[in-house]
């Protein structure tokens, strides 16, 4: 499961906020232990999308590298990746299966009508045919 | 050695290491040394073919070795080589594969080229979909010729059924020349013909629990063509379970009904009919009628919204239940809402594979495909039986319970009118002791008022297997069959 700190977790609700229509992406930098996931820091990312980004986002692997960096220099771990889906479901949509990777947890934030609604976690697996629903509290 | 910076999920596989060292004159010999030193890291990094992973890419400091030397990028000491997944998404399907259109095809289409919203980009789209059409009946008649002459790339159709004459009324892919024949050959006869660039694919199949995934999966949208619950149900579930669309449209006599379920965080067939009707409550169109034109106006608003899907453009028919009525010439609208607790789509689903459609609306397994072989058990009597009854003249009440426009059309010598409706009121009428024959078309209805009579004490009544369609089969050939 992953359970997401409530100073990370009001700041991923204020980007996606922020970025409504449009749909924002991050990482989630925290700490593993066994299963449990615990999230103590978010990280606001450019959605490199060439394109409308109503509905899609892109993360730049270099600001994935930055993050990975930003980690390590925190004594933190990069445990997941966030993006919005501005009214919509926070399911896991093909396209994001067919973009992802099965090592992190991916979290959703359905924003609806400019309001944070609901959110889900994510687990890709290996072969981006599949994720399955993660336990998530936030 | 060049250092390699582990990404924290792959450390259970290095005895939590955050970085390892490795020697390799090459990125690729680092990555290889590293993999030959943790052979679970292996399955993370690099597919069955050996090449790194799709999601993978490889740093070298700063630069992403695709744009150095690849895996011959030198590595030399104090480099550092980072794995970084390659991630994006976004609520919506990426766009699908672009088809390329022929010089023939651009001057078919010119009408929606030169829509700045279709235009080439569009065109192409609809000719890499693949739409399955469940039934070619009333509704797939003009889904399938419209979206054949839309340029639909791939369009599928399930249907086992051969035509016949009561068809033609409203099925217009069928013609009179072709009662008789396996609907799917007189439809994709016809989209042939209008269109020699859509491939047509037949599943001559009843749809089921066991075939519908295999024959689904291989589709972009499945339109629900069906005149029954059982198949509305598996084709939801289906839908729901693949992540296809379902753009679902539904007739009867003068009203029809459409949306689109399943789509992309919307509500399912299931949000809005948890449980399917009591067996018999609600009427197919073969036993309620359908005026003929209605399939046409809730068949082409179904291909409106597959053609929208697959487009990417206007607002879906999601999370919104169209209705029309013929008569007063109406649409209405009504707000559909996904149900968390959906035993299929909801946030803790029950329904995770196909069931037993058949059983979940209530429909005993076995029934009587035509009244011809139908058997006759106990409480029921063949029409030969009566007729031989009648001609002995033999002291017995016969009822039918059809309605008085069902009466006019035809009607059995002697038989007293009490609709169905109106039947229990009538059970005064008799005597327990009467020795009492009822009918009705084809034996459903009639099967129901036996019941009634039986639960009221009658001993001697007998339900007229296969109605006066049997009737009409086996004694009288003048009776006209409808």
């Amino acid at each position: 499961m992953t359970r997401i700190e409530p100073a990370a977790w009001a700041a991923m609700v204020a980007h996606a906020r922020a970025t409504y229509p449009n749909e924002c992406c991050g990482a989630m930098l925290g700490a593993v232990d066994g299963g449990e996931k615990t999230v103590r820091k978010s990280l606001a990312l450019q959605n490199a999308f060439e394109g409308a980004q109503a509905a899609r986002y892109e993360l730049r692997p270099e600001d994935l590298l930055a993050a990975d960096k930003a980690a390590r220099e925190r004594n933190m771990d990069l445990i997941g990746i966030y993006h919005s889906h501005p009214d919509c479901d926070a399911y896991f949509s093909k396209t994001d299966l067919q973009n992802s990777c099965p090592w992190y947890s991916f979290v959703i934030l359905s924003i609806q009508k400019g309001e944070f609604h609901h959110a889900n976690s994510w687990l890709p697996n290996f072969e981006q045919t599949e994720a399955v629903k993660e336990e998530l509290s936030y | 050695m060049a250092k390699i910076l582990i990404p924290t999920p792959l450390r259970q596989f290095t005895g939590k290491q955050d970085s390892v060292s490795v020697s390799g004159a090459t990125v690729g010999e680092a990555l290889n040394a590293l993999t030959a030193q943790f052979p679970d890291l292996r399955k993370q990094i690099f597919n069955d073919e050996g090449k790194v992973r799709s999601f993978v890419n490889v740093y070298l400091n700063d630069e992403d070795i695709r744009y150095l030397s690849k895996d011959a990028t030198p590595a030399k000491d104090g480099d550092t080589i980072s794995l970084v997944p390659s991630i994006a998404g976004g609520s919506i399907a990426a766009p699908p594969e672009q088809a390329t259109l022929s010089n023939d095809e651009i001057l078919r289409y010119s009408r929606h080229l030169i829509i700045p919203e279709v235009g080439i980009e569009g065109q192409q789209k609809l000719k890499a979909a693949k739409v399955l059409l469940v039934g070619a009946g009333g509704l797939g008649a003009p889904l399938g010729l419209y979206l054949a002459a839309a340029g639909v790339g791939r369009i599928g159709m399930v249907d086992f059924d051969v035509v016949d004459f009561t068809n033609l009324q409203r099925q217009v892919i069928h013609a009179t020349k072709d009662v008789g024949r396996k609907k799917l050959d007189s439809a994709a006869e016809k989209m042939q013909a209008i269109n020699p660039h859509v491939e047509l694919v037949k599943h001559e199949v009843a749809l089921s629990s066991e075939n519908a995934l295999d024959i689904l999966k291989d589709y972009d949208i499945v339109v629900d063509g069906t005149d029954n619950f059982p198949t509305r149900y598996l084709v939801n579930d289906a839908c729901v379970l693949l992540g296809k669309p379902n753009v679902y449209g539904s007739i009867f006599r003068f009203e029809g009904q459409a949306t689109v379920f399943a789509y992309e965080g919307g509500p399912c067939y299931r949000c809005l009919y948890p449980e399917p009707p009591p067996p018999g409550l609600v009427p197919s169109c073969a036993e309620g009628g359908v005026l003929g034109i209605l399939p046409g106006t809730i068949g082409l608003i179904q291909a409106t919204e597959t053609v929208k899907l697959i487009l990417g453009i206007g607002e879906p028919l999601v999370g919104r239940l169209l209705l029309y009525d013929a008569l007063a010439m109406r649409f209405r609208e009504l707000k559909l809402r996904k149900n968390p607790e959906c035993p299929v789509c909801g946030e803790h689903p029950t329904v995770t594979k196909l069931i037993d459609y058949q059983q979940f609306c209530g429909i005993p397994q076995a029934q009587p495909a035509t009244a011809q072989e139908a058997k006759v058990n106990e409480g029921e009597i063949d029409v030969l039986e009566l007729k031989e009854k009648i001609d002995r003249g033999d002291k017995f009440v016969l009822i039918d319970v059809r309605e008085p426009h069902e009466y006019k059309i035809c009607s059995i010598l002697g038989a007293r009118l009490i609709p169905l409706g109106e039947f229990p009121q009538h059970v005064g009428e008799f005597n327990p002791e009467d020795d009492i024959v009822i009918h009705c078309r084809s034996g459903m209805r009639s099967a129901k008022a036996c019941n009634v009579l039986r639960q009221a004490g009658f001993g001697h009544v007998r339900n007229v297997v296969g109605g006066i369609l049997a009737w009409a089969d086996k004694v009288d050939p003048s009776v006209p069959k409808y």
